[in-house]
């Protein structure tokens, strides 16, 4: 699969008069894991949107391939994009396969092909059995295992998960971290954020932190290590 | 005048195949779809834009076609009128008392409605769902159609209104058309007519076909939209 190392320089932006944060330079490339972490609007949302190409900084650039607005016009995207995954997800008017369809409809020509990875992806999020069920039925945790299965389907070259564990249990988190682990291997990149420390954010080997409208990089030792003191302590 | 007499007449020329009367509903048909086939891809491009670009001048756009809304049909008819003349502008064209000319006219007489109201279901919509379909992959049409099918009612909804409107309406056409017999005679302008004549039957038939074209459109449209849920996020 193709690999991407995304590239941004001299990001910045801003609302109104506030600065939310700028950042000089940002480099990460294939088979890492970042864990993103900061308070409670500092902007860790409206990075990962900046890193999609969802929203458009106010200064600076990102090098993204096929994002450009004219390609989008003719060009559907098809697999190894870069996914960005809503802090709580969308759910299109329609089953839950329908959803997990829904990018495969780019990517694969034929519909059993799409069917039967789509029926792959949510086995391994265990909700195999709600295929058929239209999505309104859902819990607000089986949304995020369904929205995870929709992004695991395309093989995204880079996935940045906004808070993708926030209402889940212990056993959903362990089947997302093997749908991460396996995108890893692929060749992946992930971007995490949550705002507790758990199985997923242990597969992370980088850590940002945006604080004072900036993005420090925290040396991934210091993590090991705060997690050991989490675990010696807690 | 007697009603019930009247309604029996009516029943009677709707089942006697009475060429004229058909003559006029075809014409309000075929005219009043093309109207609405026209604009529509321009209205909702236009709506669009409204509810998710950052442009200056938005609110002003808006307000110009929510404005437009209010201009009663004849006012239409009455500039359309002006500009399709001999002396007018576009004269050259010689559309004046052509189809193409009610065609024009009710043209501008639905575009505004449907803007103003696919704007409200687009503002309405949740802007997640046009970044999911971005960021899973769709090129940006394909991304507006999984948009319009996510707020489908409220579009769904913007479409009967406008077009009620241009189906029913009599100034516009009466203006720019001429009311002239199987050429420009459409139902709004045959009802008239004939009851200034006091002729009711063919006005009240007429009338029933309306109401049960317009019944069978509805019926149509809440097939083609399929199962509706509420949203429960
Ligand atoms: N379009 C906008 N206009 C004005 N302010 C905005 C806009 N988008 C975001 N903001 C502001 O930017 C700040 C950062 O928002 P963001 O959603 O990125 O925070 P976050 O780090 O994800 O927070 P959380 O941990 O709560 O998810 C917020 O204070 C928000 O009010
Ligand atoms: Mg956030």
């Amino acid at each position: 699969m193709s690999q991407i190392t995304i590239q941004a320089e001299d990001i910045s932006i801003r609302f109104k008069d506030r600065l939310l944060f700028h950042i000089p330079h940002l480099k990460f490339g294939p088979q890492e894991a970042i864990y993103l972490t900061g308070g409670n609007g500092v902007g860790k949302t409206t990075l990962l949107k900046i890193l999609s190409g969802l929203q458009s900084p106010t200064t600076g650039t990102v090098n993204l391939q096929n994002q450009s607005w004219f390609a989008r016009l003719f060009k559907s995207n098809g697999k190894n994009g870069v996914i960005y995954m809503h802090q709580t997800p969308y759910m299109f008017d329609g089953s839950v396969l329908d959803n997990v369809c829904y990018g495969l409809k780019f990517a694969l020509k034929g519909r059993q092909e799409q069917r039967s990875e789509a029926i792959t992806a949510l086995r391994m999020v265990g909700l195999e059995t709600l295929a058929n069920e239209h999505i309104s039925v859902l819990s607000g945790g089986e949304r995020q295992r369904v929205a995870m299965a929709r992004a695991w389907v395309l093989k995204p070259s880079v996935l940045l998960m906004d808070e993708s564990s926030a209402s889940m249990d212990k056993e959903s988190i362990e089947r997302q971290v093997v749908l991460a682990k396996d995108l890893l291997e692929r060749g992946s990149t992930l971007v995490i954020t949550s705002h507790q420390q758990n199985a997923l954010t242990a597969l992370c080997r980088r850590q940002w932190c945006i604080s004072n409208s900036k993005l420090i990089e925290r040396a991934d030792l210091q993590l090991i290590k705060k997690d050991k003191d989490n675990y010696a302590f807690g | 005048m007697n009603i019930w007499q009247t309604t029996q007449d009516a029943v009677q020329l709707l089942f006697s195949g009475d060429m004229a009367l058909w003559g006029i509903v075809g014409v309000s048909f075929s005219v009043s779809l093309l109207a609405i086939t026209l604009v529509l891809v321009p209205a909702l491009v236009i709506a669009f834009a409204l509810a998710y670009g950052k442009f200056p001048g938005r609110w002003l756009i808006l307000s110009l076609f929510n404005t437009c809304q209010s201009i009663p049909t004849v006012v239409i008819g009455l500039l359309l009128y002006m500009t399709l003349s001999r002396a007018g502008p576009l004269g050259d064209w010689q559309m004046l008392f052509t189809q193409k000319a009610m065609i024009l006219g009710q043209m501008m007489v639905c575009f505004p409605i449907l803007v103003s109201m696919m704007h409200a279901a687009f503002q309405n919509s949740d802007r997640r769902a046009w970044e999911t379909a971005l960021t899973l992959g769709a090129s940006l049409p394909r991304a507006l159609l999984s948009l319009m099918w996510e707020c489908r009612f409220p579009l769904l909804a913007a479409v009967i209104a406008a077009f009620s409107r241009i189906i029913t309406e009599v100034g516009c056409s009466m203006m720019v058309g001429g009311n002239i017999l199987n050429s420009t005679r459409n139902i709004p302008t045959a009802i008239a007519l004939e009851s200034s004549k006091g002729a009711f039957a063919q006005g009240v038939a007429l009338g029933m076909v309306l109401l049960i074209l317009a019944l069978g459109l509805n019926f149509l449209l809440s097939i083609a939209r399929g199962k509706a849920h509420l949203r429960t996020n």
